[in-house]
């Protein structure tokens, strides 16, 4: 029967074949396969299929998968077919060029079932995992991440052999491990799953592991052979509450009579102002109200109260246990102890991330602090309108985007213009206020305050209330991820080089320059230095130039990540007081140490009390206030006149 | 004794005359009674002021903190505003119930009443007493000594002072508002306490009277708390306050305590502020968190700047002049100045121009709108009175540095 058929069709066909390529060929030697394919017959076709290698042949695969072939009734070729009305429009399986068309009835439409396009599925997968497009093959892996399934597991585990790119081969051989463990049936293949699974830290093997592990309470004893992780200590592991409620939803219910179920028994037993012969007026305390009850009870009116061990007995009686849903212990122990480590491991990564975190916080608080630290140490002067420079700065960077709309570049003329704004804000301000208040430090301070208020009013009514986008270059835009856990972005990494930049600017300034010579001297004497030659007024406003110039830059930096509103100074006013103080005044390396205690305290606080920010700050401010008492001139302490 | 001063005599006869005017005008009409409020408040901000004068323009300690204690007088009257009010509409309502309420069941329902706002039920302990008025007004006073007197404690003996105490205090100010702004503080969080204009037990009595009786009592209050500066600063207390601001170290090599009085000064001062907080919240009806930022507590030294340190009556005058005036122009009262191609709207433009004109008065007037009174009275008691940190000795010891 089936010789005739293939004559036939040799002859009928041949015209066809000759015009047709390798593709058609190979589909037409399995013609009634694949017009009619069933479960049991169709995996040696799909593996010839696949076997043939032929480039045009997933595209025919998903598209069948897909319905979207069908076979010419005429000379039983097929064509990729999409319906338009009453015909069929043709493109050839070689290359999808066109073909013709077709009327309705003189073809028909593949409709492989469910259980067929599975296998296709499946033997699409692995033409995908070997394409030689890497891009096609991390598709197919990532498609296979989201919807793992046991079917796929030896397609994948065929193609790592033959896998050359590197990063594209751990993928896989990581892959194959998380779908091992999850649908594995080989006890020792699924152990060194797990166990490869304990070196690892990302969330997909965590995933995988706590997959493993995941739990049902039951209430009662447990089956004979069922994987049981531990038997629950009311009040230890799971709160009575809980306890109770589980119970309930057995229908065990718990003994109780509520307070509400109380007071509706008393309204209902309520007749002629009495309750059981107790005036109603009387029932304002919990107590009447339980004595009222229990009359009740005792005349059998209502249910009576439970004895006060009730609950206890009742949950004695039920022990409430959690039962692992994988049946195998030796399964279930392994992951227990890859999962404590892979914990242990991710701790430490956590850690670490946590470091990178204060170390960019430090960054910054040391970039709004240190200008604040060298006018302090210079001129004896709090500037509380510090704040303001650093907005002034973040708004430079604004506008200039606004005037020049390349991101880098505009970033490229936004840092040192940001600079000089700042810096001639700062420049006027030292001459026009705070030099005519020279030595009267709370003075100057409050005049600063005054200078700070009207900044920041002006500043919103010029560019309004509302917070305007400093936006970053797409070269900084990503983040740099070392694993799932650690990562850091590289606006942050950026601000913790500038950081770096600048100490090593102002620590070139203060030790190898003239003018650094002056800052130094005029810091530890005034009056001395001045009788040396050295004008103190000149050397102030350098100083005060410097500082507000690099916050400033600090402000650019800032607005990259943070929003850039006239209140943004504002709130790193305080931080960077803190700094100050805790760093000890004056010195570029105490604000350094203090830009690192302050920044590491605050993300160690939060780390504590992930879900609060805003107490991690009451916590740090205390800590400060407290850590003064220790070291009122803070780690570095100055030497100089501002030293009593 | 002390009333036979002039300048106590003419200020208490000031305050008496603007009530008096107040008062008369009110019941017949001519002002409103947000206005009467204002004056209320107002001089409360003047006891503030009074209190600010005496810990820096007197003792030399620029406390950025004092506002808080404003504050905290105002959260500790408002929770037995808030307590006692909803405690009387709960009572209310559980009286439908045919069973008549037991306290578990009042108490819960205020906790719900009061704290759903922040998703919870519960009462914290920091309500405990809240039920009690005489209690409450106690705390209004007492916390704030309570907390300024281990602050101050802290502070001061490890000889914290100058700008660094200025610092400190304000980041002991944003703690403490940023406490408040958590939810789970107790304290509902940014809701703050409101409807603190209903008095629990007059709701019979109009807001119109109301007001009238709170200025009253502040105006009463600001004259006792004048009475208390005024004896405060004179004889040898004054004198050795005068001293620690004009030079610590000298006053400390005399012989004296330093520590004891900054202590006692800052402690009782910040207690005038918290009895001042309580008597001012009943009128403004709301206290929340932002009211206690340190930038109210920098307004407070404004005020006192402007008005004029180191003499009672200038930081009276600064507070009240920049109060009144900062609620003109930002409610609107003052006309817009059309410059042809910009309007100026003073609702935008009042705190540039408080700015600089706080500025201005710093660098050229540092006496205050006080030494105006000094041009008139032609500087004839120049050895009597209060030497203001101007013309002491801190001064010139500040210009030999």
């Amino acid at each position: 029967m089936r010789l005739i058929l293939a004559l036939v069709l040799m002859l009928t066909g041949l015209p066809a074949m000759a015009q047709n390529g390798p593709v058609q060929t190979l589909l037409q030697t399995y013609a009634d396969d694949i017009a009619k394919p069933s479960r049991r017959t169709i995996q040696p076709v799909l593996d010839d299929l696949a076997a043939s290698g032929l480039p045009a042949m997933p595209s025919f695969l998903e598209a069948w998968a897909d319905k979207g072939i069908v076979q010419r009734d005429e000379d039983g070729l097929f064509f990729y077919g999409t319906r338009e009305g009453d015909i069929y429009v043709l493109r050839s399986v070689e290359d999808g060029s066109d073909a013709g068309e077709v009327g309705r009835r003189e073809a028909s439409e593949l409709k492989p079932n469910a259980g067929v396009r599975r296998l296709i599925g499946t033997a699409l997968v692995q033409f995908q995992l070997n394409d030689p497009d890497p891009a096609r093959r991390r598709a197919a892996l990532e498609s296979l991440s989201r919807s793992p399934s046991a079917d796929l597991l030896e397609p994948l585990r065929a193609s790592i052999e033959g896998e050359e790119d590197p990063a594209l081969r751990a993928r896989k051989v990581a892959l194959d491990r998380l779908i091992t463990v999850r649908f594995g049936t080989d006890l020792d293949t699924r152990l060194a799953a797990i166990d490869w699974m304990s070196d690892q830290v990302s969330l997909e093997a965590r995933a995988a592991l706590n997959g493993l592990l995941t739990t049902d309470r039951i209430v009662g004893a447990p089956d004979a052979d069922a994987n049981v992780a531990r038997v629950l200590t009311v009040g230890d592991d799971i709160t009575e509450a809980d306890a109770l409620a589980l119970l309930a939803d057995e229908d065990i219910l718990p003994p109780e009579v509520t307070r509400a179920d109380r007071d509706a028994a008393l309204i209902a037993a309520l007749d002629n102002g009495e309750v059981a012969g107790t005036p109603v007026h009387t029932l304002n305390t919990e107590a009447a109200r339980w004595t009222a009850y229990e009359e009740l009870a005792a005349a059998g009116q209502v249910p009576a109260r439970p004895p006060e061990d009730a609950v206890a007995t009742l949950l004695a009686e039920n022990p409430i246990s959690e039962v692992y849903d994988e049946p195998d212990p030796t399964i279930t122990a392994a992951a227990e102890a890859a999962l404590a480590e892979v914990t242990s491991r991710v701790a430490r990564a956590q850690a670490a991330d946590l470091g990178l975190d204060a170390l960019s916080l430090a960054s910054i608080y040391f970039l709004a602090a240190i200008g604040l630290a060298i006018t302090f140490g210079v001129m004896g002067v709090i500037n509380m309108a510090h704040g303001e420079f650093i907005m002034l700065g973040a708004y430079t960077g604004y506008v200039v985007q606004q005037v020049v709309p390349d991101y880098t570049v505009s970033l490229i003329i936004a840092l040192p213009l940001a600079f000089v704004v700042a810096a001639a804000a700062g420049v006027a301000l030292e001459r026009l206020v705070i030099r005519h208040l020279a030595h009267r430090p709370l003075e100057t301070l409050l005049a600063t305050f005054g200078i700070s208020v009207a900044v920041q009013q002006i500043v919103k009514n010029v560019f309004g209330t509302q917070a305007v986008p400093l936006t970053s270059p797409d070269w900084l835009a990503g983040a740099w991820v070392v694993n799932d856990v650690i990562g850091i972005s590289y606006i942050r990494i950026g601000i913790f080089v500038l950081a770096l930049i600048f100490l090593g600017v102002l620590v070139y300034i203060l030790r190898r320059t003239r003018l650094g010579l002056e800052v130094r001297a005029v810091t530890q004497n005034p009056g001395m230095a001045a009788s040396l030659g050295i004008d103190p007024d000149r050397v102030g406003m350098a100083t005060f130039a410097l500082g507000s110039g690099i916050a400033g830059v600090a402000g650019v930096a800032i607005g990259l990540f943070a929003q850039v509103t006239s209140e943004m100074g504002a709130g790193y006013i305080v931080q960077s007081f803190m700094t100050v103080v805790v760093g000890g005044v004056g010195s570029v390396f105490g604000t350094l140490a203090g830009a690192g205690l302050i920044g590491g305290l605050q993300k160690g606080i939060e780390w504590l009390n992930p879900s609060n920010t805003l107490a991690a700050q009451t916590y740090m401010i205390l800590f400060i206030i407290l850590f003064i008492q220790v070291r009122p001139r803070g780690i570095v302490a100055q030497k100089g006149r501002h030293a009593q | 004794m002390l009333i036979r001063k002039p300048s106590v005599l003419v200020f208490l006869a000031s305050l008496a005359l603007i009530t008096i005017v107040a008062t008369v005008l009110a019941q017949a009409g001519l002002v409103s009674t947000s206005f009467v409020k204002l004056l209320g408040k107002t001089l409360c901000l003047c006891i503030a002021a009074l209190a600010m004068d005496l810990v820096w323009g007197y003792t030399g300690i620029l406390s950025l903190g004092h506002f808080a204690f404003f504050g905290m007088g105002g959260y500790a009257i408002g929770m037995w505003l808030m307590w006692d009010r909803t405690e009387t509409i709960v009572t209310g309502t559980l009286a439908q119930s045919p069973l008549p309420p037991t306290p578990l069941e009042i108490e819960e329902a205020i906790g719900t009443q009061i704290f759903g706002v922040v998703g919870s039920s519960d009462v914290p302990w920091l309500w405990a007493f809240a039920g009690s008025l005489p209690l409450q007004l106690a705390f209004a006073v007492l916390v704030p000594g309570l907390i300024a007197l281990v602050f101050g404690w802290l502070a001061f003996r490890s000889r914290v002072t100058g700008v660094y105490l200025s610092i400190l205090t304000q980041a002991g100010t944003l703690a403490l508002s940023l406490w408040l702004f958590q939810n789970d503080s107790g304290l509902r969080g940014n809701n703050g306490l409101s409807g603190l204009q209903n008095i629990p037990g007059l709701e019979s009595v109009s807001q119109a009277v109301l007001s009238l009786w709170f200025l009253w009592a502040s105006a009463a209050a600001l004259a006792g708390a004048y009475l208390l500066a005024q004896w405060t600063v004179s004889g040898r207390f004054g004198s050795v306050l005068r001293g620690i601001r004009d030079d610590e170290a000298r006053v400390r090599f005399l012989g004296y305590e330093v520590e004891h009085y900054k202590l006692a000064v800052f402690t009782v001062t910040a207690m005038l502020c918290g009895l001042a907080g309580a008597l001012y919240y009943p009128q403004a009806g709301i206290v929340n968190p932002a009211e206690i930022a340190p930038i109210a507590s920098i307004y407070l030294a404004v005020w006192v700047a402007i008005g004029g340190r180191g003499r009672l009556y200038g930081a009276v005058i600064g507070a009240a002049v920049v109060s009144l005036a900062s609620s003109w122009f930002t409610g609107g009262g003052a006309p817009d100045i059309n410059l042809g191609f910009y309007v100026i709207k003073w609702t935008d433009w009042w705190l540039v121009l408080l700015g600089l004109s706080f500025v201005l008065v710093t660098l050229y007037a540092p006496k205050g709108l006080g030494g105006l009174v000094d041009l008139w009275t032609g500087r004839r008691s120049r050895n009597v009175g209060p030497m203001g940190p101007d013309v002491g000795a801190l001064r010139s010891k500040e210009e030999q540095a």
